[in-house]
């Protein structure tokens, strides 16, 4: 079997904020193997941006071990992690936010070969930061200007740069598109793409854009209140999802074809994604899911490997699975959707 | 009259110390009473001026209307005086923003600022106001409504926040609602919840909606018009069915196939539209998505096409349709 080259095992970030503690990682681990790109949705406030920083010690973790090449990255000292960061990367969400807008794109995708010494002579440096921008689809005429001169898209990319410019290994995307315009949108996934093929890396891709994550990602773990509800290859996921929460996901995704969305059966969720702070025992989607039983108010599902490689965590996956079977799904539903009256005057 | 809102050759300006910047650049539309226009288009396309443009919400200067004319149910709005527009707005045309979490007044109860609208263009008590908004509360599926009136935004999620807006802006049952990208700040599963809110609104007060989006797939959902706007003009307008099943401007058709779907071919690169849309500062003389376009030809680099009335009630602005054409030339 292949050896992964990020093992992530029980890892949790809590914050203490007023009121108690926000749980905002809750004990997840991931295996992401060498090449692979690892898609983690979920809804906004689930912890996804969280993992992903913490996996990479932007944010200190409250328990856990993060295995890079088989070293704990976590027990590291401060120095042996500076030499160490330089295997992996992010990406950013916010093009605008994550440059410096008083630095020239030059010093800007320069900056992480400044902080690790990476060049002998000037000139070195500069003909790295060129042979960056070209490999991102700019140029050296794009190297002295600031960053409001580009475009969203544009500006991706020199973050890309930026992100590349150590030769890493693995790169946190954390919604690298999601700040952009559709057909920009394309442009970028497909650089992520054919950069992977090139160099060779590996990507945890943080996303809440499902078809785009079906996309890009060999495997996918779907997130709810810092918890993984499910996780699997990218095709079990979206052919056969097991857990409540994902199918729920999968059906909300609005389809860009009239007739077929307009005929779509949609499993509506009530209610928004509950607080995290000081969470109950009991499954975190009990609130909102419609075969919620007792047992889930009183007892955490783990995450178990129901089907081979497929893991849900959820205490009523197999009896669902074998009543989809049957045909019989509904028969288990225990809340049903109650329908309003329109009484407004 | 069928229509609700005629808008005809409406060219909006902002006057910066650049120059002008032509944001809206001579659009036509027309919304159908209970119907629904979707306008998408790009970021900077000019969709969110247009909006702005009809409830005359736009900072005057910088902008100005250059020329135009909108009639909303027989009367024009731009001959309104700001006095008559403040009984336009929130009465007979209501807007519902991107963000909930800006446009609603952090220092103010929710339920005060749904009483504020009614008190001003209605003739009812403070009390009954209140009942009305916990009434639209209710109606919009806010939980515990008696409660939550009393409560400041910063107490409600971000659905939550959208569905309270949506109560501010419905409760003077207004003929027309401008949603300027309700959905694009939410979560999926919210996103489905509100679409169908509004549906339901529609449905049971007979109002009008334009609703402004960048994503194909709300619209495909909501919509029973949509038209396609591109540097300030809107280049392709028609039925959602048209539009979607018979695309005919080469802007939506890359648009269309651009957007992420969930049966994509995962060994196939993702179709994108190379380069960016032009500067608006300068707006080219002839077709705004020449320089994207692969399918562009001589002519289409200096002179703007006419719209082409299709069959069955679509329109396109595209070289392409004229009747000269007979193959595709290189540019």
């Amino acid at each position: 079997m292949e050896k992964p080259l990020i093992s992530i095992r029980n890892l949790k970030k809590y914050f203490s904020v007023k009121g108690g503690t926000l749980a905002a990682v809750d004990n997840i681990s991931l295996d992401i193997n060498e090449g692979e790109t690892y898609g983690l949705v979920g809804e906004s406030g689930c912890g996804k941006s969280t993992a992903g920083r913490t996996i990479v010690r932007i944010y200190e973790p409250t328990e856990g071990e993060m295995f890079f090449n088989g070293k704990d990255v976590y027990k590291l000292s401060k120095n042996e992690l500076h030499s160490m960061r330089r295997n992996f990367q992010m990406i950013f969400q916010d093009p605008y936010a994550s440059l410096n807008p008083r630095m020239t794109v030059l010093d800007i995708v320069a900056e992480p070969l400044d902080i690790h010494n990476a060049y002998k002579s000037q000139k070195e440096r500069y003909d790295r930061v060129i042979e960056l921008l070209e490999l991102v689809g700019l140029n050296d005429e794009h190297a002295n200007r600031f960053p409001h001169e580009f475009s969203g898209g544009q500006r991706q990319r020199i973050g890309i740069a930026r992100a590349l410019a150590l030769n890493p290994k693995f790169i946190v995307c954390d919604e690298p598109i999601s700040a952009l315009d559709v057909s920009i949108q394309a442009q970028v996934i497909n650089l992520l793409k054919s950069l992977q093929e090139k160099l060779g890396l590996t990507y945890l891709f943080i996303a809440h854009d499902l078809s785009m994550v079906r996309y890009i990602s060999d495997k996918v773990a779907v997130m709810y209140l810092g918890h993984i509800m499910e996780r699997s290859g990218t095709e079990n996921i979206f052919e056969n999802p097991l857990h409540p929460y994902t199918k729920a996901l999968l059906s909300a995704i609005p389809i860009p074809d009239p007739q077929i969305q307009k005929a779509k059966q949609r499993i509506l969720l009530s209610g928004d994604v509950p607080s995290p702070i000081n969470p109950k025992e009991g499954c975190r989607f009990v609130e909102r899911c419609s075969y919620a039983i007792d047992r889930c108010h009183k007892e955490t599902p783990q995450l178990l490997e129901v089907v081979p490689e497929h893991f849900s965590a959820c205490h009523r996956t197999i009896e669902i699975m074998e009543a989809k079977k049957r045909g019989e799904e509904e028969t288990l539903i225990t809340k049903k959707k109650v329908e309003k009256t329109h009484n407004v005057g | 009259m069928s229509n609700i809102l005629e808008v005809k050759n409406l060219k909006i300006s902002f006057k910066t110390f650049f120059g002008e910047v032509e944001a809206v650049r001579g659009i036509d539309f027309n919304v159908e009473r209970k119907k629904t226009l979707a306008i998408v288009g790009e970021s900077g396309c000019g969709k969110s001026v247009t909006a702005n443009g009809i409830m005359k919400l736009l900072p005057e200067p910088p902008a100005f209307y250059k020329d135009g004319t909108i009639i909303f149910d027989g009367k024009s709005i731009l001959d309104k005086t700001n006095k008559e527009m403040e009984e336009v707005r929130g009465n007979e045309i209501s807007m519902i923003f991107q963000d909930p979490m800006t446009s609603l007044n952090p220092t103010m109860k929710i339920g005060d600022q749904i009483v504020e609208g009614l008190i001003k263009h209605t003739n009812i008590t403070r009390d009954e106001a209140k009942k009305k908004a916990i009434q639209m509360l209710e109606f919009v599926s806010v939980p515990q409504p008696e409660k939550r009136v009393n409560q400041y935004p910063h107490e409600f999620s971000g659905g939550m926040r959208q569905r309270v807006m949506i109560a501010l802006a419905m409760v003077c049952r207004p003929k027309l609602l401008i949603a300027d990208e309700p959905t694009t700040a939410l979560d999926v599963t919210v996103q489905a919840q509100i679409l169908d809110l509004m549906k339901d609104l529609q449905n049971q007060f007979d109002t009008s909606i334009i609703i402004i989006t960048h994503d194909l797939g709300v619209v495909a959902d909501i919509a029973d018009r949509i038209a396609v706007m591109y540097a300030g003009q809107i280049v392709e307008e028609g039925t959602t069915d048209k539009i979607f099943y018979e695309t005919n401007h080469p802007y939506t058709k890359r648009l269309l196939e651009s957007i992420p779907r969930l049966d994509m071919d995962k060994n196939k690169p993702l179709s994108s539209i190379d380069g960016t849309p032009p500067d608006l500062y300068i707006p080219p003389t002839g077709c705004p998505f020449f320089d994207r376009c692969t399918e562009a030809m001589v002519i289409c680099k200096d002179s703007m096409p006419e719209f082409t009335i299709l069959p069955g009630d679509h329109k396109s602005r595209c070289w392409l349709n004229h009747s000269m054409v007979t193959e595709k030339e290189e540019s």
